[in-house]
């Protein structure tokens, strides 16, 4: 691979150990998928947040980067955390883990990381058409790429960090144009009419996809909501980093698969493991969006959430920030919004949590084994509507 | 007796040590105890086995990134193991190895290395020898 000079002196450790270790990572990941250079990035986005799934792991390693006087050269933002300090107890969190999350947050921090704990950081500043990033999440990355028009690979927790610390990420994969081109349709028969439709689609075609490239016909009307769906529930059960929502003239003669009415539907039942009645519903996986915070507090404007069933929405704090208004209509009608968390990273289960309903083909299909509870997947208005009194 | 086995260069380093040989991917994350070097993953064919001061031998990782930072904890805690010896190197198990300073090799038949043989491991070379079976 090729160094610059200036890069070369990183490499070398003048700068510290911190920016060398992170060089390192870069150079080696870099010649491991052909680089030839590292390209500067406007943003990163970094998971390895959430407490309950890193546990203690990380701590050493950023403790050291920080006390070797590590600072992010690049904008970054983080993913959630296990709990919402406003929170904490209704969320069960212990004060073991509030005090290590917080310790880990605070590492971040010192790195002069913006403790946005998001999964959804394209809501807060979004990144431009053809800007090079270096985003982990998977839901966000698939975003970016798809729907936005960046550019970024797939990175994990600590090669995100490692290009956040430098600015720069290896030239390789979806970096390259030729990365990005469609190489198999997917043909869609059934109308999709619901943002679960759209996820469930997702989980069943991310499976069968590997690392290709899909562009899809038959999608029909589609909302942003649809797309972030499908875009999370693609890269949740396969390796899918980038996915085109219509088809273009030049996109003929694809290697072609097509999912029938009766393989969706199977998708979708599939996700539900009950069809029991919930104590937890959650809404916000990926995080609310404005849109998503007024179509719910549309839904929940008069009513009241059933005394016995908790109503989990869950977005950034910037958004709630922005959406005041809706925020006091959920709350008002009994619903929780949290921010800085989801229940995918909490412990759901230890607040006796047996069934959970949610919207997000995502949270389906990962919840029954990382939180240990049953799931119905329903649409939002069903989830609502199982949520409230009558 | 001495076996060459040539690879490709990962991460610098020499080092001597007792192998210890696996089929499977492993997953730092969840799959190795961060304070005693043991092996916990489910199913796993060298489940309850030490890796600490080893030539840890195993086709790649799997798993979550978060497995980089658990070889990092175990190299400061002085549990890890002495060197890595891979099939076809992963991000996970490159970035902890990288990060951990820990001398690597990939692209070596492993199978030609038992556990209990003793190997040395040169990283910057891309070599692993083996010196005597165990």
């Amino acid at each position: 691979m090729y160094l610059t000079p200036e890069e070369e002196k990183i490499y070398n450790g003048e700068l510290g150990w911190a920016y060398q270790v992170s060089m390192r990572i870069l150079t080696r990941l870099g010649e491991l998928f052909g680089a030839t250079r590292l390209i500067p990035i406007d943003s990163a986005h970094i998971s390895g947040v959430s407490y309950k799934t890193i546990g203690d792991a990380p701590i050493n390693f950023l403790e050291a980067i920080v006390k070797s006087g590590g600072k992010v050269k690049a904008s970054s933002t983080i993913n959630p955390s296990v709990f919402d300090p406003n929170h904490a107890k209704e969320m069960a969190t212990s004060t073991e883990a509030i005090e290590k999350q917080t310790q880990i947050i605070n590492l971040y921090s010192d790195m002069g990381i913006n403790p946005t704990l998001t999964c959804t950081p394209y809501y807060l500043s979004k990144p431009a058409d053809g800007s090079h990033l270096a985003w982990s999440e998977s839901s966000a990355v698939i975003y970016a790429n798809s729907i936005l028009g960046a550019w970024t690979n797939r990175e994990g927790g600590p090669s995100a960090l490692a290009a956040a610390l430098v600015g720069k990420a290896p030239d390789y994969g979806i970096h390259q144009p030729e990365k990005r081109q469609p190489n198999i349709l997917v043909e869609v028969e059934p109308k999709l009419k619901r943002e679960i439709d759209f996820g469930a689609l997702g989980i069943h075609v991310g499976r069968m996809l590997e690392d290709k490239v899909p562009v899809f016909s038959g999608l029909g009307e589609y909302t942003e909501t649809d797309l972030k769906q499908l875009g999370a529930s693609l890269a949740s059960s396969g390796m899918t980093s980038i996915f085109y929502p219509s088809m273009m003239e030049k996109m003929k003669g694809l290697e072609k698969i097509t999912v029938e009415e009766k393989a969706l539907k199977k998708a979708v039942d599939d996700l539900s493991t009950t069809s029991g009645s919930p104590d937890l519903v959650f809404l916000g996986c990926p995080h609310c969006s404005l849109n998503e915070l007024k179509q719910a507090a549309g839904m929940l404007k008069g009513r009241n959430v059933k005394k016995d069933v908790r109503l989990w929405v869950c977005t950034s704090r910037c958004m709630r920030a922005r959406a005041k208004k809706y925020i006091d209509v959920i709350e008002s009608a009994g619903g929780k919004v949290l921010c800085d968390t989801c229940v995918v990273v909490t412990w759901i289960d230890k607040l006796g949590v047996d069934t959970l309903m949610t919207n997000s083909a995502k949270t389906a299909y990962y919840a029954p084994t990382l939180n240990r509870v049953k799931v119905v997947f329903q649409p939002m208005n069903r989830c609502i509507e199982a949520a409230c009194e009558d | 007796m001495k076996i060459k086995l040539n690879g490709r260069p990962i991460v610098p380093g020499f080092a001597q040590g007792i192998a210890v040989v696996s089929k499977k991917p492993i997953s730092f994350l969840g799959g190795v105890d961060p304070d005693s070097g043991v092996i916990t993953e489910k199913d796993h064919d060298l489940k309850g086995c030490c890796i600490t001061g080893k030539v840890f031998c195993f086709p790649h990782g799997h798993g979550s990134t978060v497995g980089s930072y658990v070889l990092y904890s175990l190299a400061k805690k002085n549990v890890g193991p002495k060197a890595i010896v891979n099939v076809a190197a992963d991000p996970v198990v490159v970035v902890g190895a990288v990060i951990a300073d820990i001398p690597m090799v990939d692209q070596v038949d492993i199978g030609q290395i038992m556990t209990g043989d003793l190997v040395e491991v040169d990283g910057g070379k891309g070599i692993v020898n083996v010196v005597k079976r165990g």
